[in-house]
């Protein structure tokens, strides 16, 4: 593991809690490491997982999907589709080669700043340990 | 990529003063971005959404032609809205905007300026890429419901409700408690100013109940809530307050007359209030509500469900007769089931998790002994309303129970009884020293009297002859009289007697001639019974042979007991083997040793003889009591038998194979006890009411009885259960006199004070007998409305924690360590002490009085960090009330900071509150102890780092706040956030104080976070403000961020439609017959979840197609 390899981390997070929370960990001046950039969705359930996978072919080495907690969903239940959706995606990914650990999925609602902090920070430190996904660069 | 050259982007880029430029180079960002196709212009300014930053993005769209605006600043939540706006003023349509969060999401976040500036960058590429492809969008208008809920009645709520009804908006205001008022009534005055609360806050509450623009809906809960701004569906539950609201009239009568009493909430234990109760006298409705658990553990354990509850409640309150109503409601047999019922419940009684079960049993007796000693009145025979006449055959309690409940519905009934004298076993099976024949006869006498035909000498053999009678359904209840055969040799000598024939014999006064020893096979009633009857016959010596241990016995075992008192020997884990005589006379019983094994079928270890172990017991009698089964040839033989010799009936309706012809009692399920026996009558008394109606027999039953749980026994004062008098020994022998002797008054009263009221209400109905309106309906239900608004406050307010959780500090261990609120409520003219301060232990006025701060507040021992907010001024305040009405009394307060937050005139108060001779000590309290009969605090004090130790008479403890429970469902149903303690989030902390991220509802008071009254006013007037915003248009822009689906590329599988969450996609069939996906635009709420479940990839999320957000996964 080198030391100055930093991964490359794209986030999808929904509008209503996790985006929230991502906002709360800033007003809350928690930093994180910088890697990581979120894109906006309405929820956790818009989240395509052929999106996904085209992070991975445009280099990403990590992705985190983020919803609102079980129950607490927006939408009612985005976010237990999309729990579903990347739970067979994950399995897909070890098949592809591409190894599991690297797709998250985690819900984080608007109030919980520090723990998506605390999710950044632990991910990024795995995804540091796992390496880059040469992989699917190597076809992009 | 093909790039369109009529796009034209502009990017701005903001500093937000050093929040961003502080740590990202915003020049670097901007260089970057005007090096990016379709980039026109790149700029940076200090604010870019004041008005010069507005300001140069229309300069920009109007000079140079943009069409696309990329402004990276905060986050979206926060201006998006505002820019849009920019854009829309310039003349551009709002949508074809986008925002890069380089505040919250970067600046914010990173310590490292040059990776902090490579973020900014790549956010701004992404959001560049992306608005290439933000396409116009059309809003949609829709109507507009001018209507609100407002959940919460506290003072948020109710201001939100009036401010919204003097609008003439209909408000509905739902509150779960049955007034409304919240905590602000239960306040006694309000700092700093020390108003008397009641007096300004029932003005309002008033006004809420008589406003024509406010639907008050108390004792509700909202379960459900759906729909979108303007268009919400919302579903009230309407508890049940088992008072008619509109009849009611607040009069007070019932509540006189309720004899059961629980803790009050209102006044926080204080007090008692009754279980049908009103909170307090200015309650808003100012109407009654029952307070009612469901069935207490005593019914719901009653085979015949007797209100036991019921009659003990009235027994405590010295109302014999009303009480023995009650039982007459369910059934005639007080006097015969409280002498020998086997009691189950006083098996469930929770009393008995204290000390000892109530003696339910004795009770029920003492209400018959009671009407028996005064005489009882003859009973009004009730008025026939039906045709059919109904046959019972056998008059045992089985019979006569469904006879009871058939005659009191109007119906003919007729009792047939082969014997010479109704009762059945009661009558030939118990003797009399246990239940006397007057006891039998008085009740079913009553039972007579009330219009119950009993035709004795009459054996019924031929079912048809009845039905030719006239008579339209009938109910066998002919019990299992018949001795069951031990099997062993020798069983027919001369001396071996049944005990069933034995105890009849005796009953009916014939003389049995029985030697000087007499063995009883058998450990149940029957063979108790026959024992303790030989006993007083005179026999010498009297000895019970049971194959298993006394743990199985199913004699009941205070019977078992007086039965050894009086001599009778019992021979354990024996079983007879052959009966021993000479000259066929019995001379003795050979018996074989048992020990218990496996348990068998009913649950009990199954006795297994011991090879070897026989030996012989000298008797001159013997006794069988083994068991009773159904005299078979006695019953017509159409009827069909089980292999128990037993009828066949359906376990539900109680019939037999016979249509109309019904059974129960012994003569079904074999040898029971009598209450079961009861039951089984009722049950046939209500399928042959409904099989005379034609209503289908099975509907709804068995009725479902489920017993209340966490019956509160915190406080409950052990007491001894009442001992039944019992006749003396030497009295016994050669008399059948009553061997129990019943309880008097005194002693009843005294045990029926000891039941815990577990239901509460104990449907004694007395409550009814004195409401002149009508309003009391002990069987209303669950109701849930449907309302339709257009607008949602939520008000739901804040709970205060339960101060005996904190033991540490004495709190539920030490009497006078109360809470801030019980204090409060002492203070109260009106509450519970007149306005008397004392303490709880001895009723004495405090001199020294500690009050503690932050006990659950600002303390991450207990989970909750955050500041309660109104406790120091509330303490100042007691402080400052105590010294004024108590001079000689000495206020200490311990704080943490003793804060006066920015109110107006609050520090000046707490200034007041130290002149007034308050010793304020900075600390925290390590522990509260009691010694030499006073409390002693002991802690810290942090100023002048030492320890203190202060004596106190009362200690009051300034328990937190937390918001109400069930908050966190209430917010999932109506779609909005709230964080980890539970507290409402604002869409934003300073700027959206009072909105949700969720259009449409709105927030005030303390379910955003602890607030004082006048916040909680502004909130409450803000959140209107907003819903009458709202209302101000007939139309609303609804987001036009919806799906659409491409039909030239719908495959017609439809997985979309089960996904939606709204069900806003319905199948459509097209001209040329293909299926596909259609979607409802006003339903669908554009959560996206059916764009990332469509195949062939024909559904679009406006604002969030693949398109936009694979632009911006390229560019990142």
């Amino acid at each position: 593991m080198k030391v100055e390899y930093q991964p490359k981390v794209i986030g999808f997070l929904c509008n209503w809690c996790s985006y929230a929370g991502a906002d709360m960990a800033g007003t809350s001046r928690i930093s994180y490491a910088p890697n990581v950039r979120i894109i906006r969705v309405p929820c956790s359930g818009r989240v395509d997982p052929l999106l996904v996978l085209k992070c991975f072919q445009r280099g990403a080495d990590g992705v985190l999907i983020s919803g609102c907690h079980p129950g607490d969903c927006h939408y009612t239940e985005g976010n237990y589709h999309a729990r579903r959706r990347f739970a067979l995606l994950r399995n897909f990914l070890d098949y592809l080669g591409i190894a599991k650990e690297r797709l998250r999925v985690e819900w984080v609602s608007a109030s919980e700043g520090q723990r998506f902090a605390e999710i950044v920070a632990s991910f990024t430190t795995e995804l540091a340990e796992l390496g880059p996904c040469v992989k699917e660069r190597s076809l992009g | 990529m093909n790039r369109n050259m009529d796009r034209k982007i502009g990017v701005y880029i903001c500093h937000c003063g050093s929040n961003i430029a502080g740590t990202v180079d915003v020049d670097a960002v901007t260089e970057f971005a005007q090096g990016l196709p379709s980039v026109v212009t790149a700029r940076n300014y200090t604010y870019m959404c004041s008005d010069p930053g507005q300001d140069l993005i229309r300069e920009d769209i109007k000079n140079l032609g943009i069409n696309r605006v990329v402004v990276a600043s905060c986050s979206p939540l926060m201006h998006e809205r505002t820019f849009r706006q920019v854009c829309e003023s310039a003349g551009l349509n709002r949508y074809q905007f986008q925002m890069a969060n380089i505040r919250e999401h970067c600046s914010w976040v990173s310590e490292d300026h040059g990776a902090a500036t490579e973020k900014a960058k790549a956010l701004v590429s992404a959001a560049i890429s992306r608005v290439y492809y933000n396409e116009p969008l059309e809003t949609r208008e829709v109507p507009i419901n001018p209507n609100t809920l407002v959940v919460g009645g506290g003072i948020a709520g109710i201001q939100a409700a009036l401010e919204i009804a003097d609008s003439r908006h209909k408000v509905y205001l739902v509150e779960r408690e049955p007034s409304i008022g919240g905590h602000m009534i239960q306040l006694d005055k309000t700092f700093p100013t020390l108003d008397c609360s009641a007096c300004i806050l029932t003005p309002k509450m008033s006004l809420v109940g008589s406003h024509p623009y406010i639907e008050l809906m108390s004792y509700s809960e909202v379960v459900e809530v759906s729909g979108y701004v303007g268009n919400f569906k919302v579903k009230v539950k309407k508890k049940p307050r088992y008072v008619d609201v509109d009849k009611c009239t607040g009069c007070g009568e019932c509540e006189k007359v309720c004899p059961v009493e629980a803790p009050s909430e209102f006044e926080y234990k204080l007090a008692n209030r009754r279980a049908i109760y009103r909170p307090f006298p200015q309650a808003v409705p100012n109407v009654f509500a029952i307070d009612k658990r469901g069935y207490p553990p005593c019914r719901a354990a009653c085979p015949a469900g007797v209100n036991a509850q019921g009659y003990i409640a009235l027994i405590s309150q010295g109302k014999f007769k009303e009480a023995l109503d009650v039982l007459r409601r369910t059934m005639p047999f007080a006097g015969v089931c409280g002498r020998v019922c086997t009691h189950p419940c006083e098996r469930d009684c929770e009393r008995g998790k204290v000390d000892q079960p109530i003696a339910i049993r004795s009770l029920k007796r003492f209400m018959a002994d009671y009407e028996l000693k005064a005489g009882r009145e003859k009973a009004t025979p009730v008025k026939r309303t039906k045709e059919e006449k109904v046959a019972v055959i056998g008059s045992g309690p089985a019979g006569i129970a469904c006879a009871y409940d058939l005659v009191r519905q109007g119906y003919p009934v007729t009792v047939f009884e082969a014997a010479p004298k109704a009762g059945g076993l009661l009558r030939y099976g118990i003797p009399e020293y246990r239940l006397p024949n007057e006891i039998v006869d008085n009740e079913i006498s009553y039972v007579q009297e009330l219009g119950v035909e009993i035709k004795t000498n009459t054996l019924v053999k031929n079912l048809s002859e009845v039905f030719n009678q006239g008579y339209k359904a009938i109910f066998l209840a002919t019990g299992a009289g018949v001795s069951q055969k031990m099997n062993i040799p020798g069983e027919d000598t001369l001396g071996v007697i049944h005990a069933l024939d034995f105890l009849e014999q005796i009953s009916s006064g014939a003389k049995a001639s029985l030697g000087n020893k007499v063995a009883v096979i058998g450990g149940g009633n029957a063979a108790v019974d026959a024992a303790r009857v030989a006993m007083r016959l005179g026999v010498k010596e009297v000895t019970i042979v049971y194959r298993r241990s006394r743990a199985e016995m199913p004699a009941i075992p205070s019977e078992i007991e007086e039965m050894e008192h009086e001599g009778v020997k019992i021979h354990f884990l024996a079983a007879p083997v052959k009966v021993l005589s000479k000259d066929n006379r019995v001379t003795g019983i050979q018996c074989i040793r048992m020990e218990l094994g496996e348990p068998d079928a009913s649950g009990r270890r199954r006795p297994m003889p011991i090879k070897g172990s026989e030996f012989d017991i000298d008797v001159d009698n013997v006794i069988i009591a083994i068991g009773q089964m159904v005299n078979k040839e006695m019953l017509p033989k159409e009827l069909a038998f089980t292999g128990w010799g037993t009828l066949v009936v359906d376990p539900i309706t109680l019939q037999t194979n016979i249509d109309g012809v019904f059974a129960g009692g012994d003569v079904v399920s074999g040898p029971a006890d009598v209450i079961a026996a009861i039951a089984t009558g009722k049950e046939v008394a209500v399928s042959i009411d409904r099989y005379l109606c034609s209503v289908d027999l099975k509907e709804g039953r068995p009725e479902a009885r489920e017993s209340v749980k966490d019956v509160p026994k915190e406080g409950v004062v052990t007491k001894e259960r009442a001992v039944m008098p019992v006749l003396e020994l030497g009295k016994r022998a050669g008399s059948f006199a009553e061997v129990e002797l019943g309880f008097d008054e005194t002693k009843a009263v005294a045990e029926a004070k000891r039941c815990l009221n577990c239901a509460v209400c104990s449907e004694c109905q007395e409550c009814e007998k004195v409401c002149e309106a009508k309003a009391i309906d002990h069987e209303m239900q669950d109701e849930v409305v449907e309302e339709d608004v257009g607008a949602i406050v939520v008000a739901t307010g804040v709970k205060v924690l339960d101060h005996t959780q904190f033991s540490i500090y004495g709190g539920g261990v030490y009497p006078d360590v109360i809470s801030s609120l019980q204090l409060e409520r002492m203070m109260s003219a009106a509450g519970p002490t007149g306005g008397e301060v004392i303490c709880p232990s001895n009723g004495v006025h405090p001199k020294d009085i500690v009050f503690v701060s932050c006990v659950g507040s600002r303390d991450e021992r207990t989970g909750n960090g955050y500041c309660s907010k109104v406790c120091c001024m509330y303490m100042a305040k007691h402080a400052v009330m105590l010294k004024e009405h108590y001079p000689e009394t000495h206020s200490y307060i311990v704080y943490t900071d003793a804060r006066g937050p920015g109110g107006k005139i609050f520090e000046e108060f707490l200034t007041r509150a130290q002149e007034a001779g308050t010793t304020y000590l900075r600390g925290r309290i390590d522990k509260v102890s009691q010694c030499d009969g006073r409390l002693s605090v002991s802690g810290q004090d942090l100023l002048k780092n030492k320890t203190f130790n202060i004596p106190g008479d009362l200690v009051v403890l300034a328990t937190g706040l937390m918001p109400s429970d069930g908050v966190s469902k209430l917010a999932q149903s109506l779609n909005i956030s709230y964080d980890t303690k539970n507290y409402l989030l604002q869409a934003h902390v300073k700027l959206r104080p009072v909105e949700t991220f969720t259009d449409g509802i709105f927030l005030a008071g303390c379910a955003i976070a602890p607030t004082d009254i006048p916040e909680s006013v502004a909130q409450g007037g803000a959140a209107a403000e907003y819903v009458l915003k709202l209302f101000s248009h007939d139309v609303i822009d609804a987001e036009p961020m919806t799906s659409i689906v491409d039909i030239s590329r719908c495959s017609g599988c439809l997985l979309c439609r089960q996904v939606c969450p709204f069900t806003a996609i319905e199948a459509e069939t097209l001209k040329d017959g293909r299926v596909v996906a259609s979607i409802n635009e006003s339903l669908c709420k554009g959560c996206g979840v059916c764009v990332a479940a469509c195949r062939p990839g024909a559904i679009k999320l406006r604002g969030f197609s693949d398109q936009q957000l694979l632009a911006e996964v390229m560019a990142l």
